[in-house]
């Protein structure tokens, strides 16, 4: 009898946590969605942006929701972004931008007592970012890999049809999704890009030549292809995820 | 609008599960249905191993964006860079890392490479017809591994430039020369190529490429490094990436998104959220900050208004000028600021920060409103200093922005009937000098015109045609420049003592002018002259020795010179013509001098004489008014004395030498020395 109660109550627990996990990974889909919205209203680049995400999902990887306030964290993570990309963001914009976000259509913020502790309570949460990190906040991102291996597979195409397929669109916008979970602090740069390009090629239909070696084991010789099955399958539910968090 | 063919391709690889999914996912989307039917056709072989439900199930929800004709955004920038240098990797053609077989890249090779293309072959022979090149690599776009296909290229006679000497052509070609050329043409059927080495063979993008014999250092990085890779078979795709600079470059994405023409700033995304279309222009960072400026702005704005009716100016001032950092051209600031400037009297900068506020905002009442009655106010004082062509703009554009502004209306009336009046005065004023200045000339016209008239036909012939022309059409703008420099005139006396001085002088000139015309008429005068040059002598005598306490110490020592120079200066200005004259009417803010310095550092053709004339100006006024008369008939003797100063080296001396009589041209002489020392002394 105990052991059935204490199984179901292990069960229960189970459930339990990862009932609570799957909260925790709505919430954080809401707050990067928040950080990449917020990015683009601030003329933020493709790679601060990406910093900026895994600055928030690396801080929450070792400390809890229940402790940080999510959205302060992540705007931080965004100051800080643009101080180590060296794409200069004004507090004032990050504020007035997410202050906005919470309160569509409002007048913009007063210079009052209100604005200088939220501007206080970004500069703060930035040091504790950065001691939480351990102030290793410098990471190698894929964009610059897909980039170049979609040079690479171009010189495999005939002109025309690389002209006429969006491959790059394709994978850079997969990539740039990526950032909603923590795919992006779990796998290399050069697998998640390689993944991200092997998707685009995928959805088009794209036949590439044949030789001794298949494109993507010269371009990363330790992946195999479950592996970028497995990458691919995790890109593919942040999709779904999306109808279910907004 | 889907993209059919893409569609297709899609389809036709992943097979009927796809297309059932689509059908189902895009039902709602009409473009797909006009698709739909086609796409039915096509399916029936897959070609792809394994089944990827996920993948499919994706493509099919997102198919309204993946293939929509708007999905594609990047545009491809074709300028071929002739060396990227650094700024992302170069790698070797990735064929070359596959290993892809031989007969798979001759295929891919011919099918792919077309007319325009760049290629680099070693000659391999040199016909009487052409030349024959086994290909080497690709350059230009094309990156591909073909060395050791050994493809055979012609390049045939005609597409072989001349080398400029009349040799054959072909001899400047050996056996094993790298070159480069454009494919001129390809017939794929049979495999054959032919090269031209003419730039016109090239594609566009690339015709700034030189053709021809090249070296080594000239292969594409792609080949070296391909190169390299043969050699070391440890160089793999990875390692050789990594260890590339141009990995490193800090730059290299902004760079290459570039090159594909994709911006760095919105790059596409298939969430549904984050797609463009949702995001408002006035959620964006700038919109609000701007709208923040503003708002902070008036805050301030109000502060200093609440200073400025307490009486706080200063500190109205600073608020002014801190909402004007926070946002600059803010209107309310800048019609405060106006107002208060005003009101302290600074008008110009009143009228400055009203007109910049109206610029930003034409349908500002208040900005329009004081800024008619401070233009009516800054007309009235310039009124005051006789500015009145300034006045009457500055009315104008007071009744322009208000019609209703009785003040400026009727301000903008009084000053037109007072610029006529003064303009009818001045006329008449004119006139009246003409007259004087007539009656004064006519009694001495004569007898200058004697004692003048041989030096003028020298002068003439010395100076070019187009002087006396110059001064002929500048004594006539000299009379227009009267009429306008007398409304713009400072001190209408001033104006009036030069007007008189110019229009003297203007006389002056206007007759020695027409001396030319009737010199033949006066030629019998000078054996009648000499009487009239002995009482001439006495009275220059007499002048001379009384010359120094009738004209005072100051003026007297200049004096002397200056009666030579106001001589001689008139005789300038027909050189230089009235231009000096008018131009210094002209300035209403001019003063003597500084026109004269101006005029001197410009007519720097006797030196000498234009910094007398300098002194000559200043006080020629006063000499005019007393010394007419003397100037007159002394005129004559003096003439002779100027002439001898500056015609030093004109023979005209020589024949003066004979109509003077030699006592007289004595006395002229030492007078010429003396004051050849005072001048030398200042």
């Amino acid at each position: 009898m105990s052991t059935q109660a204490s199984a179901s109550g292990s069960v229960n627990e189970a459930r339990g946590r990862s009932a609570q996990d799957v909260e925790n990974s709505k919430t954080h889909f809401r707050v990067c969605r928040f950080i990449i919205e917020t990015g683009v209203k601030l003329g933020m680049r493709s790679v601060p942006m990406a910093t900026a995400c895994v600055l928030y999902h690396r801080f929450f990887q070792s400390a809890s929701l229940r402790v940080y306030e999510p959205y302060l964290v992540a705007m931080s993570a965004i100051y800080l972004a643009g101080k180590v990309e060296e794409q200069h963001l004004r507090t004032r914009d990050i504020i007035n931008v997410c202050h906005r976000y919470f309160h569509p259509e409002s007048e913009p913020m007063e210079l009052d007592w209100k604005f200088w502790e939220l501007r206080d309570s970004v500069v703060q949460c930035e040091l504790l970012i950065l001691r939480q990190l351990n102030f290793q906040v410098s990471f190698e991102h894929p964009h610059k890999y897909v980039l170049q291996y979609l040079l690479s597979v171009k010189s495999l195409l005939n002109r025309h049809a690389w002209s006429r397929t969006p491959i790059a669109e394709t994978a850079l916008a997969v990539l740039k999704d990526s950032y909603h979970g923590s795919v992006c602090v779990r796998y290399k740069p050069q697998h998640l890009a390689l993944t991200s390009l092997y998707l685009a090629l995928q959805t088009y239909g794209v036949q590439l030549p044949r030789g001794e070696l298949e494109w993507w084991q010269v371009v990363c010789a330790d992946i195999t292809k479950a592996q970028i099955e497995t990458i691919m399958s995790e890109l593919l539910q942040l999709y779904d995820m999306e109808a279910k968090c907004t | 609008m889907m993209e059919r063919d893409l569609l297709r391709q899609s389809v036709s690889y992943h097979g009927d599960s796809l297309l059932s999914l689509l059908k189902c996912e895009q039902s709602e989307n009409p473009d797909f249905k006009n698709v739909a039917a086609d796409l039915s056709k096509t399916t029936s072989q897959r070609d792809k191993e394994e089944v990827s439900p996920v993948l499919e199930q994706f493509i099919a929800r997102k198919a309204d964006l993946l293939f929509a004709a708007s999905w594609k955004t990047s545009t491809p920038a074709d300028e071929w860079q002739e060396d990227p240098g650094e700024a992302y990797a170069v790698m070797p053609p990735l064929e070359q890392f596959m290993e892809v077989c031989f007969e798979e890249r001759r295929e891919l090779f011919y099918r792919d490479v077309e007319r325009g293309d760049m290629l680099i072959g070693r000659i391999n022979s040199v016909r009487d017809f052409g030349l024959f090149v086994t290909l080497l690599c690709t350059a230009g776009g094309l990156e591909r591994d073909i060395e050791d296909l050994e493809i055979k290229a012609l390049c045939p006679l005609r597409e072989v430039p001349s080398t400029g000497n009349h040799d054959d052509p072909l001899s400047y070609y050996q056996i094993g020369d790298l070159i480069r050329a454009g494919l001129k043409d390809i017939d794929r059927y049979h495999e054959k190529l032919t090269l031209s080495l003419y730039p016109s063979s090239l594609a566009p993008h690339l015709d700034k490429v030189k053709l021809g014999v090249i070296s080594k250092e000239d292969l594409p990085l792609h080949y070296i490094r391909g190169e390299k890779v043969v050699a070391d078979s440890s160089q793999t795709y990875e390692k050789l990436l990594e260890s590339s600079l141009g990995l490193s470059n800090p730059l290299n994405v902004h760079f290459l998104l570039g090159k594909l023409g994709i911006s760095d700033t919105q790059t596409p995304s298939l969430m549904r959220g984050l797609q463009s279309k949702r995001f408002k222009e006035d959620d964006f960072a700038t919109a609000i900050r701007k709208k923040q400026s503003v708002s902070w702005a008036l805050k301030c704005v109000k502060a200093g208004v609440d200073h400025f009716k307490s009486g706080r100016h200063v500190d109205a001032m600073n608020e002014y000028n801190k909402a004007l950092e926070i946002d600059t051209n803010n209107v309310e600031a800048l019609v405060a600021r106006g107002a208060l400037y005003a009101t302290k009297g600074s008008l110009i900068k009143a009228i400055d920060d009203f007109e910049l506020a109206l610029e930003n905002c034409p349908t500002h009442r208040n900005a329009k409103k004081y800024l008619c009655q401070t233009l009516v106010e800054r007309g009235g004082q310039l009124e005051e200093e006789e500015k009145l062509v300034t006045a009457e703009g500055l009315y104008k554009r007071a009744t322009v922005l208000d019609d209703t502004f009785q003040e400026a209306s009727e301000a903008l009336a009084k000053l037109q009937l007072r610029i006529q009046k003064s303009l009818k005065l001045k006329e008449l004023e004119a006139a009246k000098e003409q007259e004087k200045a007539k009656t004064v000339e006519t009694s001495a016209e004569k007898l200058r015109k004697i004692l003048k008239e041989e030096r003028r036909m020298k002068k003439k012939r010395k100076r070019s045609t187009s002087s006396s022309t110059s001064s002929d059409t500048s004594s006539t703008t000299s009379e227009d420049s009267h009429a306008s420099s007398r409304k713009k005139s400072k001190k209408r006396k001033h104006k009036r003592r030069r007007s008189s001085h110019s229009s003297k002088k203007h006389k002056r000139r206007v007759s020695s002018c027409s001396d030319k015309t009737v010199e033949d008429d006066w030629f019998p005068a000078p054996a009648n002259t000499s009487a009239s040059y002995i009482n001439q002598k006495q009275s220059i005598s007499k002048l001379i020795s009384e010359g120094e306490p009738s004209w005072g110490k100051s003026r007297n020592e200049d004096g002397r010179g200056r009666l030579d120079d106001a001589m001689d200066r008139s005789l300038e200005n027909v050189k230089y013509g009235a231009q000096p004259e008018a131009s210094r009417l002209g300035r209403p803010e001019a003063n003597g001098q500084a026109t004269d310095q101006h005029r001197s550092l410009r007519d720097s053709s006797s030196s000498t004489q234009s910094e007398y004339s300098l002194k000559s100006d200043r006080h020629s006024k006063e000499f005019s008014l007393l010394g007419r008369k003397r100037c007159e008939s002394e005129r004559g003797g003096n003439d002779k004395t100027g002439r001898d100063q500056e015609d030093q080296g004109k023979s005209s001396g020589a024949t003066l030498k004979k109509d003077v009589p030699s006592g007289l041209f004595n006395i002229f002489s030492q007078i010429a020395e003396f004051e050849k020392e005072k001048k030398l002394k200042k």
